[in-house]
C-alpha cells in the first residue's frame, strides 16, 4: 500500500480515465443535470457519497459473502440492490433536510441508481483489486479510494460542464446544435483536452 | 440587423468596428514568424499557410451564408484562426491536413457555438489536438531546418529531452539557435525572436495584457526549474521556454479574448493553471508538449472563473 | 385490424420517431464505449434486445401484483436476473465478444433504456404490447449503435467488421477515441433532429 499507487489511482480516476470523459459512465445524469451549476454540484456530492459507501459495502459483500459461497455470478444483482438501497436512503435524507434541493435534483436523484458510474466503479474495483478470486494487498483501501475519486472525477466533469452550459444558454447557438448536440461538442472538446494526460507515469 | 440586439454575457462591452482592427493587427504581428518558418522549412509550408487560411475563410463564409447571417469573413478572425492552425502544424504534413484542421476549427469549434465571441474553446488549438489524435504519424514527423548542421536529427528538442534526456549541446543546438528558430518544430512556433517582437507590439498596443503571459511563464518556468527530472533546481529555464510552443501559445492563444477570463484576477489564475498543466503534461504524461492541452482544459474552466470572480459592484460590501 | 395497427406502431416508434439514442437520448454509456467496432455493437445490440424484451414481459405480467412503493427494486431484480443470464450465455458461447464488451455487459442493468421502458411502458400495458415495445426500442437502439459503430470503425480504422474497405484512405484515429465518440454522437443527434424536423414540415 504505497503512496505512488494511491496517487496513480487518484490521477487515473480524476484525469486519465475520467468516468465521464473517458469511460463514458454516468452520461445520462451528466447531460441531464449539467445545465446549471448548483444542481450539478449537489448531484456530484450525492454521487460521491453513494459511490464511496457502495464501494465499501460491495467490497465487503464480495469478499465475505459471494466469494466464500462461490456465487460470484450473482455479483451484478447484489451490487445493484445495494446501490438502490443507498440511493433510497440518500433520497429520504435529502427530502428531510432540504426540500428545495430535493426538488432541484428532481428525477435525477433516483437516477443515481442507474448511474453507470456507480455500478461501474464497484465492478471495476473487483476487477482491479482481486486476482483469481483473491484480494490483492490493500485491496479494500484501494477500492474505497478508487470509488471516492471516481466520484470526484465525475463531479469535476459535471462542474466544468455546468459552468460552460450556463454560459452557452446566452449564446446564439444554431438551432441545429442547440442544447444537446452542443453539449456533446463541449464534452468532446473537453475530452480532447483531457487526452493530454494519456500515458501518465510517475 | 438582428446582430445589433445582443443578449450576451457580461460585461456588455461590444465594439464591432475595433474587432477587425484587432484581428488584423494580431495577424500582422504573426506574419514574420510564418516567414521564418517558410525560410527554415521550405515552400511547402507556404502552401500549407495559404490552404489553411483559404479553407478557414471559405468555411466561415459558407456557414454564415447558410445560416442567413451577415458574412463577416473579412473581419480577420477566420483568417487568424486559419493562420494559427497552420502555425501549429509540422512543416511537411500533406496539404489536406490544414484543410481538415481549419474546417474543424471554424465549423465545429467556432460556428457551432454561435460564431465570433461565442466559442468556449480556442479553435486553433482544438484543431491541433484533434489532428494530433487523428493522424499522430503525420503530426509528429518533423524536419531539420535549412542551413543546419548535418548531425541534427529531425526530432524536436522537447521530444529528445523527454525521451533521451540529452542536453542542448548534444542535440547540436545552442540557445541562439532556439531563439532564431533554427530547430525542428511547427511552422509558426520556432522563431522565438519574431514571436516576441509581435508580442511586444501587441502588449504596447494594449491588445493583450501582461497578466496571462506573466503568470503562465512564471508558473511554468518555476516548476520546470524546481522539479526537473535530473534533480531539484536543475531545470533549464531558457530551454523550457524556447523549445516548444510556449511563446506562441502564451502570447497569441492563451490570451485570446473570447476564451480567457475577463477579470485581471481571473487572467492570473488562468495563466497559472495553464502553466501548471503544461508542466505536468510535459513532465509526466506521454506527450512531449503540453501547451495545447493545458490551454484547452483551462478554456473549459473560464466560465466558472468568470462566474465566481465577478468584480465587486461599486457600493456593495 | 385496429389492434394490429397499434401493435405495429408500438414497434416502429422505437425505430425512428422515438429512437432511444437519437431522440430520447438514453442508454448513452454503452453507446459511446461499445461502438468502436461493428462486431461489438452487434453483440451489445443482441444482448440488449434480449434483456429488454424478456424483462418487459415479466414486468408486464407482474405489474398488478407488485406494490407500488417497492416496484423499482423489484424491476431492478428482474432486469438484473436477465442480464446475469445473458452474461453467462455470452461468456459460454461467445467468450471473445463477451470479453470485448467487458464491464458493459453487467452494466446493461443500468442501461436507462431498459428501466425507462419498464417504468414508462411495461408497468402500464399488457404483455403483448410490451413485447412489441421492447422489440422496437431494442431494435432502434441496436440500429443506432450499429450506425455509430459503422461510422467510427470506418473513419477510425478504415475497416468494417474488421475487413479493410479502402486502401488509400488514411484513417482518422480520433474516431475510435473518446472525443471522437462524443463528437460523432453530437453530430448525429443534430442531423437526426434536422431529418425529423424536415419530415414534420412535410418534405
Amino acid at each position: 500500500m504505497d503512496i505512488k499507487s494511491v496517487l496513480m489511482i487518484i490521477i487515473s480516476m480524476v484525469f486519465i480515465n475520467n468516468f465521464i470523459l473517458s469511460k463514458f459512465l454516468g452520461l445520462c445524469p451528466f447531460l441531464g443535470v449539467s445545465r446549471n451549476i448548483k444542481p450539478a454540484l449537489s448531484m456530484g456530492m450525492a454521487v460521491i457519497f453513494v459511490i464511496t459507501l457502495s464501494s465499501i459495502v460491495t467490497w465487503l459483500i464480495f469478499r465475505f459473502v459471494l466469494l466464500p459461497l462461490n456465487i460470484t455470478y450473482l455479483r451484478t444483482i447484489v451490487f445493484i440492490l445495494v446501490i438502490a438501497t443507498f440511493v433510497q436512503f440518500v433520497e429520504m435524507v435529502i427530502l428531510k433536510k432540504s426540500l428545495s434541493l430535493y426538488r432541484a435534483l428532481g428525477i435525477y436523484l433516483p437516477l443515481i441508481t442507474t448511474n453507470c458510474a456507480v455500478l461501474g466503479v464497484t465492478v471495476l474495483n473487483i476487477n482491479s483489486f482481486f486476482t483469481q478470486n483473491q484480494p490483492v494487498a490493500g485491496s479494500f483501501f484501494y477500492s474505497v479510494i478508487q470509488g471516492f475519486f471516481a466520484g470526484v472525477g465525475f463531479t469535476l466533469a459535471l462542474l466544468i460542464m455546468s459552468g460552460i452550459r450556463e454560459r452557452l444558454m446566452l449564446n446564439d447557438t444554431p438551432s441545429l446544435f442547440k442544447d444537446l448536440p452542443i453539449a456533446f461538442m463541449v464534452a468532446s472538446l473537453l475530452s480532447l483536452g483531457f487526452m493530454g494526460f494519456a500515458g501518465f507515469r510517475f | 440587423m438582428e446582430d445589433k440586439f445582443l443578449v450576451s454575457f457580461w460585461p456588455h462591452i461590444y465594439d464591432k468596428d475595433s474587432i477587425s482592427r484587432i484581428m488584423w493587427t494580431v495577424f500582422l504581428c504573426l506574419i514574420l514568424s510564418g516567414i521564418a518558418g517558410v525560410y527554415f522549412f521550405g515552400l511547402h509550408a507556404l502552401l500549407l499557410i495559404f490552404v489553411a487560411i483559404i479553407t478557414a475563410l471559405t468555411t466561415e463564409g459558407l456557414i454564415q451564408y447558410f445560416r442567413k447571417k451577415r458574412i463577416t469573413i473579412l473581419d480577420g478572425s477566420a483568417a487568424l484562426t486559419g493562420l494559427l492552425v497552420v502555425y501549429n502544424l509540422p512543416p511537411q504534413v500533406p496539404f489536406w491536413i490544414p484543410i481538415v484542421g481549419s474546417f474543424f476549427a471554424i465549423a465545429f469549434v467556432k460556428q457551432a457555438f454561435g460564431g465570433l465571441g461565442r466559442n468556449i474553446f480556442n479553435p486553433a488549438l482544438s484543431a491541433r489536438v484533434f489532428l494530433l489524435l487523428a493522424w499522430p504519424k503525420y503530426m509528429t514527423t518533423f524536419v531539420a531546418p535549412a542551413g543546419s548542421v548535418d548531425a541534427l536529427t529531425s526530432a524536436t528538442p522537447l521530444t529528445l529531452f523527454k525521451e533521451s534526456n540529452i542536453g542542448l549541446s548534444q542535440m547540436g543546438l545552442s540557445y541562439w539557435d532556439l531563439f532564431l528558430g533554427r530547430r525542428p518544430g511547427c511552422i509558426g512556433e520556432v522563431a522565438i525572436i519574431w514571436l516576441l517582437l509581435g508580442a511586444a507590439i501587441l502588449l504596447f498596443l494594449r491588445i493583450i495584457t501582461w497578466h496571462i503571459p506573466f503568470s503562465y511563464i512564471l508558473v511554468l518556468a518555476g516548476l520546470s526549474w524546481m522539479f526537473d527530472k535530473n534533480g531539484l533546481f536543475k531545470g533549464d529555464i531558457l530551454f523550457c521556454l524556447m523549445s516548444g510552443g510556449v511563446i506562441l501559445g502564451v502570447f497569441f492563444m492563451a490570451t485570446d479574448y473570447v476564451t480567457s477570463p475577463l477579470t485581471k484576477r481571473g487572467k492570473i489564475i488562468f495563466g497559472a493553471g495553464c502553466g501548471l498543466l503544461t508542466f505536468i503534461i510535459r513532465r509526466f504524461s506521454g506527450y512531449p508538449e503540453g501547451v495545447s492541452f493545458s490551454i484547452l482544459i483551462m478554456n473549459a474552466f473560464v466560465p466558472l472563473i468568470d462566474r465566481y470572480l465577478k468584480p465587486r459592484i461599486y457600493g456593495k460590501k | 385490424m385496429e389492434k394490429n395497427k397499434s401493435l405495429w406502431q408500438e414497434f416502429s416508434k422505437g425505430l425512428f420517431r422515438e429512437n432511444p439514442i437519437f431522440f430520447i437520448v438514453l442508454g448513452l454509456c454503452p453507446t459511446l464505449a461499445i461502438t468502436t467496432s461493428l462486431e461489438n455493437a452487434l453483440g451489445m445490440g443482441i444482448a440488449v434486445i434480449f434483456v429488454l424484451v424478456f424483462s418487459n414481459v415479466v414486468i408486464s405480467s407482474i405489474r398488478n401484483i407488485v406494490p407500488d412503493k417497492i416496484r423499482i427494486p423489484c424491476f431492478i431484480v428482474v432486469i438484473a436476473s436477465f442480464v446475469t443470464i445473458v452474461e453467462l450465455l455470452m461468456y459460454g458461447y461467445f467468450p471473445q465478444i463477451a470479453k470485448k464488451l467487458g464491464i458493459f455487459l453487467p452494466l446493461i442493468v443500468v442501461n436507462c433504456i431498459i428501466m425507462g421502458r419498464a417504468e414508462g411502458f411495461a408497468k402500464n400495458h399488457k404483455i403483448i404490447p410490451s413485447v412489441f415495445d421492447g422489440l422496437g426500442m431494442g431494435l432502434g437502439f441496436s440500429l443506432a449503435i450499429l450506425l455509430i459503430a459503422g461510422i467510427r470503425e470506418f473513419l477510425g480504422t478504415g475497416k468494417l467488421f474488421g475487413k479493410i474497405i479502402c486502401e488509400s484512405f488514411s484513417p482518422c484515429a480520433i474516431f475510435i477515441l473518446p472525443p471522437g465518440a462524443l463528437f460523432t454522437l453530437g453530430v448525429l443527434i443534430a442531423l437526426f433532429r434536422r431529418i425529423k424536423k424536415g419530415r414534420a414540415d412535410g418534405y
